[in-house]
């Protein structure tokens, strides 16, 4: 397992942090710290969850998160001498 | 207007003609509205029965299905139906009433958190408690049920928000931030997947639901015969390529057909379209198609590499991925063209070799797979069958010989006993014009058949065949295989109790029986002939009937049994 930490852009809408932990819970993936607090945009919250999966896994993660609608973006945050993990197991064809 | 009238006039906004439902205290202020409203309104008996109507009508009509149910227990009878409609992605748009606003989280009278319970198996969900929210809360429903990969939405909405003055403003377009599904497939995968395909010996066509989501029917047909290679349809896609196309091997998966299965277990190439590699299909993940390299077409992101790596995901709605991929291939072949008659003579010797069949019962009584056999022969090649879960679920999905899309309907991903009769009616609702059996099970009929009685007031005449084995026939199935015969409750003693043709009649229907082999046809050609009431056939059929082929569940499709203890005989094969 490693350690990957993801930051999520989410509509401030109420119960979209259900929606995400709901989401960690049934596809069994697990979290290790979650934060979430405010944008510039009072309409948009920031979400950092840090997951302890593998490249394979976190492929899903990210995927299954993205089909929340009140997901905006979602974006690995990456150590500075680390290349992305999610491009190293399939060849991205999402645009 | 209040609320309730800016709901009713956003549900005409989106095209709704039919709604499946039932009133109640918290959903009340609608159902004024409704009362003089042009779309039609179906008093069902029974939420679930709502619920599954409107999946019926969305299959066939490939339009969204729309259900209403009052707060507490209506909305949480809706959640079997919804988590059906997730799984076959269907797309629904359910309403509920909740309790006013100021009452909600204090366990107030007839309260439930319906968005809270739908949020795992709903694609999403709403709870409205400002009136000026109403019509855009429905546009966007409507809009996400039927875009993307299609599935279930639910708006729950405050009693007080239905009551409350506001103004009717429908949004002129939607657009969601963080909703923007892919239709156009990416050009490089497109050639990629051609590329693929041309370095193939050993092709198959993997298609599953998304194939009729798509309306993409033509275009499977076009490239089939393009490529030249067999095809196999799941559960969910029996009717997307004619079952009498000399390409179609069957259905695969753990009752499929030897062909099918052992085609896709060879292979070397899987073309899967709108297909999930469900573990039905697969059988032990680890042993299926170990040759093969996948191209995987979904317009669902998240199935690429869920259950199987992808060599070459298209993400896209099939549809313009297979008019895309057409003239790529053609391009393609034209340069390229493997040969595959070795591979087509293999398969086709397996399809010719294992056939599906049954043994008829040595004590004279009816065979089951015979009735369902006789049903498909003797209804107009149009007609649409809607299947319960269990035996007679998977001896429907065998013997009823599919040529057109939309005419198989059944609970593929959940298996919710109970499904048949009312999506039947949905179905009905959708195509009136059409003759639609719902082929249920003893057990499955004594789940959900009140709604005969909504059928039989609303002129919704549906045809039902009961497969009377007097069991929970596939559990009995499995108790015999696995559990040493212990037929621990499976005997629903359903040849004794109820009568079912008299349970019929008193439902408004007409209720008919048959007990001999020689008596389904007339019987089947009674049932035909009535066309102004439901009908019901209590056909009572051996109960030792089993289904076969099986792949035992966590077995290998390799292990693929054509009867009990009998494999099929791999050395005269040359595969």
């Amino acid at each position: 397992m490693s350690k990957h930490i993801l930051e999520v852009l989410v509509e401030n809408s109420p119960g979209v942090l259900a929606r995400v932990a709901g989401l960690f819970s049934r596809r069994a993936y697990n979290i290790d710290a979650l934060t979430v607090g405010p944008t510039k945009d009072p309409a948009i919250s920031k979400m950092q969850i840090d997951v302890d999966v593998e490249g394979h896994a976190l492929e899903q993660v990210i995927s299954q998160l993205d089909k929340l609608i009140n997901v905006i973006s979602i974006k690995e945050i990456l150590p500075t001498n680390v290349k992305p993990a999610s491009t190293d197991t399939q060849p991205d064809y999402q645009n | 207007m209040n609320g309730a009238t800016s709901l009713v006039k956003s549900l005409e906004a989106a095209g709704v003609d039919v709604m499946f439902g039932i009133p109640g205290g918290a959903i009340l202020p609608a159902y004024d509205p409704i009362f003089d409203s042009k779309i039609r309104h179906i008093l069902v008996r029974h939420e679930q029965g709502a619920g599954h109507a409107a999946t019926g009508y969305a299959q066939v009509s490939g339009r969204a299905g729309v259900c209403i149910a009052t707060s507490g227990p209506g909305a949480t009878n809706l959640v079997t139906p919804l988590a059906d409609a997730a799984m076959d992605s269907v797309p629904l748009v359910a309403i509920t009433g909740q309790v006013p606003s100021a009452a909600i989280g204090t366990d107030a009278f007839q309260e439930a958190d319906i968005r809270g319970i739908t949020m795992p198996f709903t694609k999403h969900n709403y709870l409205i408690t400002d009136p000026a929210e109403i019509p855009r809360a429905i546009a966007e429903a409507f809009h996400i049920a039927t875009t993307g990969r299609p599935g279930p939405v639910l708006v729950d909405i405050a009693k007080d928000a239905l009551q409350k003055q506001t103004f009717f403003n429908w949004p002129a377009s939607v657009s969601l931030k963080g909703y923007q599904p892919t239709v156009q497939p990416n050009a490089q995968s497109i050639s990629d997947a051609a590329a693929l395909i041309t370095q193939s010996h050993r092709p198959v066509f993997y298609v599953g639901g998304g194939i009729m989501k798509a309306n993409a029917s033509k275009e499977l047909r076009e490239i089939a015969e393009l490529l030249g290679a067999p095809v196999v349809t799941t559960l969910m896609a029996l009717g997307s390529f004619p079952h009498s196309h000399p390409l179609h091997m069957g259905m695969p998966g753990m009752h499929g057909s030897v062909a099918a299965v052992t085609t896709l277990q060879k292979a070397d190439l899987l073309i899967t379209l709108g297909a999930r590699f469900d573990d039905r299909v697969t059988g032990k993940l680890s042993t299926f198609a170990v040759n093969a390299k996948v191209i995987h077409c979904d317009i669902d992101p998240a199935e690429i590499g869920k259950n199987r790596f992808a060599d070459v995901p298209v993400i896209g709605d099939l549809k313009h991925t297979l008019i895309a991929l057409i003239p790529a291939l053609k391009a393609a072949l034209a340069k390229d063209r493997p040969d595959l008659s070795t591979w087509l003579r293999q398969v086709n010797n397996l399809k010719s070799t294992y056939p599906l069949g049954y043994d008829k019962p040595s004590d004279g009584s009816t065979s089951p797979q015979y009735v369902i056999e006789r049903i498909g022969k003797l209804s107009a090649p149009d007609s649409i069958y809607v299947a319960g879960v269990g035996q007679h679920q998977m001896w429907a999905a065998q013997f009823v010989p599919y040529e057109l899309p939309r005419t198989w309907l059944n609970s593929g991903g959940l298996g919710t006993m109970g499904y048949s009769v009312p999506a039947a009616m949905g179905a009905k609702v959708a195509a009136p014009d059409t003759t639609v059996w719902s082929i249920d099970g003893d057990g499955c009929f004594q789940m959900t058949n009140q709604e005969l009685v909504t059928c039989a007031l609303n002129n919704i005449p549906i045809k039902v065949a009961i497969i009377n084995n007097e069991s929970l026939g596939m559990v009995r199935q499995w108790q015999t295989l696995f559990y040493e015969g212990r037929y621990s409750n499976t005997n629903l003693e359903s040849k004794r109790v109820p009568d079912f043709p008299k349970l019929a009649d008193a439902m408004g229907c007409v209720g008919l029986s048959c007990d001999r082999p020689e008596d389904v046809d007339k019987t089947i050609e009674k049932a035909l002939s009535i066309n102004d009431q439901p009908v019901v056939v209590d056909f009572r059929v051996h109960r030792d009937a089993m289904v076969w082929p099986m792949v035992a569940a966590g077995t290998s499709n390799d292990d693929i049994m054509i009867a009990r203890e009998m494999a099929p005989d791999w050395d005269s094969q040359e595969l």
